[in-house]
């Protein structure tokens, strides 16, 4: 049977290199074929998200804050410091987290998806055209984000003037000042080529970009349960593959980077410089549960629970 | 040479007076139909500009972008363009390409005429019965737009009366060719009727 | 499928039906027989509305209505003047200037359809009066318009650079000569085609006409300023320049000039929708039938059966340009690019191509694509705002396309014509 795997980035990208790590495993060990659709070559995210519901799709990538207008509840991802900073504290929260791996499941499959699995795509850092070392400093900065409230609310709590711009008017927009900041995984500020158009690239800890994978549901609870723990298998052994893949890719993106653009300034903020952006999250937490209400905050305190226990 | 059925080329001035063709309420109703019309469109296009250019204001002066400016747009595109194709097939403003169609004989041209309405109409009449699912879907996920969290379906309404307004068009076209005797390319355009535009 | 369909598209589009038939009974069939029946039509609905939704279309309405309330007033015409004042009496230095101001206009809006509009809407009465023939301007306006896809800043390029991962900075600059080149061999021909055709010329104005002509001009100047310094100053998305002119001018033709009242506002502001309908919802057709050229991965079944991989550099840029130029003719360019640059991606890279050069070579071929028929989106843009036949509209193009092809045979040839700047400007 030939499956088909929808993702949002470029096959070369983190999605890409995941799900052709996927259909490796599931080709090798079955005899099903998987068809592999990047970016845009479907439609956009919320456009593969439905067809995966419609059961047109077998398998989509999508992240978790792009689902906010469907699940409300997954834009906790945008919650800043919600995630553990450190790589390896990262990989261990994704295998254990309980609102990950049990509360999230059962929120997507109201949707009709039965989520396979989530995991990090890098630590997101901003590029700016002048330094970054507290709130203070991007005041009056132009800060492109997607349109998403909460997001919105992130750079509003961090000082900025948060600008919603349209992804294809971003590098022409830096490029001619309408706006002077954005955020990435740096892997995505090397392959956009963000870097051309500013000058320094700030890593505050806040966030780092997680994406989900989803199967449609009626398509894998009719499968057998030898394709469904071939499928679990294959999707456990390329979370493996991209943790491991993840550990030098942020560093190898900013050897790109600076080889390609050696002026570029790189600063990594200081436990007391991140002190005021911690602080701000707050903020944003108070609009997230606004939004959510109960199931939200109940969602919250389990991330925070889940944090505490790799963090400790 | 210039073709003699320019099916893009009514200019202007029937838009301003569009005189519904059919008999006693329908022909009030078909009118004031289009009145609406025309008011949406341009309404919509106003105020998208208005939107857009707010947005600079609200960025540069106050400092603060108007979040839910994209949205806005993207609703009014998917009603300018859902009100607009039926006001365009009231008017025969579609485009076409019309040289073989052109250089047909009065006969055949007539027959094609009418097979081209007819299977028009299929289409816009099936569109129409689709969208009208494709928002029963969407109202049942519940999705919404993530800014005016207004939910996804209202913004689509426009699509499936649009359809079905431009399906009934087409129809009508291709019953006022069956009676009348000469060729119509939708139901108050004549084909041939066409100022020359070249003779400014 | 794939040619079963191209078939039925062709025939429908020849017999007259209106065009949206064509495209939307290819998506049909696509989604009928793919799915084995009606079952996933919702999603047919689904891809025309993503059509319809990238937010940089709504600088189409945005530049038609600006250019509709100028060419109803007198901006336009005081503009056209003072170009005519320094051109007028040089053979073919209107379709010249014509030329110059598509080319321009691109370089800031990014946009090819605005382009289409915004400078071929006041121009093409006036080069009529001028003497010229519909279909030289009709075509002159929308192959010049293509330009602007690889004078920077360029949508294709963007995308082109993200999937291929290529610098956009050194995509922009390589576009600028095959660009330049491109409006130089454009008004190369409409000079010969002014000088065969004995196209008039009128006399020379004198400086001081030129000067009074210049003083008219003075408030429609404020048209290029918003546009160009308001773009590069960092005021405007080229979206926002868009509706700022539309502001600008509202206020000239109805406070400064008085041509326009609210009535003619009303007016403008519906045919702009109308003309934006009958676009869109090709647009939006197109996009449905896009999906399932890419969904029924058409594209890598019929490239997996030629042997790319045997060809050297030469025969890979050929294979690469045809399979650009002909994907566009039938589908939209962002998509085109979206799933044949990773198709070519592994080839491109075996065979040690500057993936520069690639990237220019894909953008002019997208270009052409989008002025050639049958479904290039910049010949219904104009069929739509001249109100102009389908048949007028593609009869004055070969000659243009053919200097096209021309131009992608020296692209080829001689790489330089691309990559000279972007080698200056980076050092490499
Ligand atoms: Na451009
Ligand atoms: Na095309």
């Amino acid at each position: 049977e030939t499956w088909r795997y929808a993702f949002e980035e470029a096959i070369t990208d983190v999605q890409g290199v995941y799900a052709t790590k996927f259909k490796e495993e599931v080709e090798a060990n079955s005899d099903h074929e998987i068809q592999l659709f990047p970016y845009g070559t479907l439609g956009e995210s919320a456009d593969t998200m439905e067809q995966t519901q419609a059961g047109i799709l077998q398998f989509v990538d999508q992240s978790p804050g792009f689902t906010g207008s469907l699940i409300p509840e997954a834009q906790v991802f945008f919650v800043p410091y919600l995630l553990p900073q450190d790589t390896e504290q990262l990989g261990e929260f994704f295998r254990t987290s309980k609102a990950i791996n049990e509360m999230f499941p059962e929120i997507y499959a109201e949707q009709g998806l039965e989520l396979l699995k989530m995991f990090p795509e890098g630590e997101v850092c901003m590029t700016t055209q002048e330094p970054v070392k507290s709130p203070e400093d991007l005041n009056e900065v132009k800060f492109r984000v997607m349109t998403n409230p909460l997001l919105v609310e992130n750079y509003r709590a961090f000082g900025a003037t948060p600008t919603p711009l349209p992804w294809g008017e971003t590098y022409g927009g830096l490029q001619t000042g309408i706006i002077q900041g954005q955020e990435n995984p740096m892997f995505w500020i090397e392959s956009a080529k963000m870097y051309e158009v500013t000058e320094v690239i700030t890593c505050a800890g806040h966030n780092n970009f997680t994406t989900a994978v989803m199967a449609n549901k009626d398509f894998y609870d009719g499968l057998s349960e030898e394709d469904q723990q071939m499928i679990q298998d294959a999707m456990d052994v390329a979370f493996d593959h991209i943790i491991d893949y993840q550990k030098g890719l942020h560093e190898e993106s900013l050897e790109k980077i600076l080889e390609a653009k050696p002026s570029m300034t790189v600063n990594v903020l200081t436990e007391e410089e991140r002190a005021p952006f911690v602080a701000a999250a707050e903020e944003v937490e108070a609009k997230f549960i606004e939004m959510t209400g109960d199931s939200g905050q109940e969602l919250l305190e389990q991330f925070k629970a889940d944090l505490a226990a790799v963090t400790e | 040479m210039q073709s003699q059925t320019d099916t893009t080329g009514t200019d202007d001035a029937p838009l301003e007076d569009y005189q519904s063709t059919l008999p006693g309420a329908l022909g009030n109703i078909d009118n004031a139909i289009s009145r609406i019309e025309s008011v949406l469109l341009a309404a919509g296009v106003l105020l998208m500009a208005l939107n857009t250019i707010a947005n600079v204001i609200g960025r540069f002066i106050f400092q603060n972008s108007l979040f839910f400016s994209e949205e806005l747009n993207r609703i009014l595109i998917i009603l300018i363009t859902f009100a607009g194709i039926s006001y365009a097939a009231r008017h025969g403003r579609h485009i076409r390409m019309s040289a073989i169609f052109d250089a047909l004989p009065v006969k055949p041209r007539k027959a094609l005429m009418i097979l081209i309405a007819v299977v028009t109409a299929i289409f816009m009449f099936g569109l129409a019965w689709y969208s009208t699912q494709y928002i029963m879907t969407q109202a049942g996920r519940g999705r919404v737009l993530p800014s005016l969290q207004i939910p996804v379906w209202i913004i689509l309404i426009w699509v499936p009366v649009g359809f079905f307004m431009t399906g009934l068009q087409y129809a009508l076209t291709a019953i006022k060719n069956l009676i009348e005797k000469d060729i119509y390319l939708s139901t108050g355009v004549l084909e041939g009727y066409d100022d020359d535009e070249l003779e400014i | 499928m794939a040619m079963t369909i191209f078939s039925i598209m062709i025939v429908l589009l020849l017999l007259g039906f209106p065009m949206m038939i064509p495209l939307i009974v290819g998506a049909f069939v696509g989604f009928y027989s793919m799915f084995g029946g009606m079952g996933q039509m919702e999603t047919m609905v689904q891809q025309m509305m993503a059509g319809i939704r990238p937010a940089s279309l709504i600088a189409v309405p945005m530049f038609i209505f600006a250019a509709d309330i100028m060419t109803r007033g007198q901006s336009a015409g005081r503009l056209i003047d003072l170009v005519m004042a320094f051109v007028g009496h040089l053979r073919g230095g209107l379709a010249v200037s014509t030329a110059a101001a598509c080319t321009m206009f691109g370089a800031v809006s990014g946009s090819t359809q605005a382009t289409v509009v915004a400078i071929g809407g006041p121009l093409r009465p006036r080069m009529q009066k001028a003497g010229y023939k519909d279909s030289f301007i009709l075509a002159l306006i929308v192959n010049s318009s293509d330009i602007a896809f690889l004078i920077p800043p360029s949508i294709g390029m963007i995308i082109y650079g993200v999937v291929s991962n290529t610098s956009i900075a050194e995509l922009f600059i390589a576009g600028i000569g095959p660009g330049l080149l491109i409006l130089a061999l454009f008004s190369a021909y409409a000079w010969i085609y002014a000088v065969r055709n004995n196209v008039p010329t009128e006399e020379r104005a004198t400086w001081g006409e030129r000067a009074g002509a210049l003083q008219k001009a003075l408030w429609p100047l404020g048209f290029p300023a918003i546009i160009i310094g308001g773009i590069y100053g960092g005021i405007f998305s080229p979206t926002e320049a868009a509706a700022a002119c539309v502001f600008y001018a509202i206020i000239l033709e109805m406070f400064v000039f008085r041509e326009l009242d609210m009535r003619g506002l009303y007016d403008t502001a519906k045919s702009t929708g109308l003309i934006t309908a009958v676009v869109f919802i090709l647009v939006g057709a197109g996009a449905a039938f896009s999906w399932v050229i890419s969904f029924a991965q058409i594209p890598q079944a019929i490239l997996s059966g030629i042997g790319i991989d045997e060809m050297g550099q030469v025969g890979v840029l050929i294979v690469i340009s045809i399979a650009f130029f002909i994907g566009c003719m039938f589908v939209d360019p962002i998509v085109v690019i979206l799933v044949l640059v990773p198709i070519f991606a592994p080839v491109v890279n075996a065979v040690g191509l500057d993936p520069v050069l690639v990237g220019t070579i894909i953008t002019l071929q997208v270009a052409i694509g989008s002025a050639t028929p049958p479904f290039g989106c910049d010949i219904f843009t104009a069929i739509a705002v001249f109100k102009r036949p389908y048949w007028e509209v593609i009869r004055g193009t070969p000659p243009f396309i053919f200097i096209l092809l021309c131009v992608s045979a020296l692209l080829i040839t001689f790489p330089q014509i691309a990559l000279f700047l972007r080698d200056l400007a980076f050092s490499k």
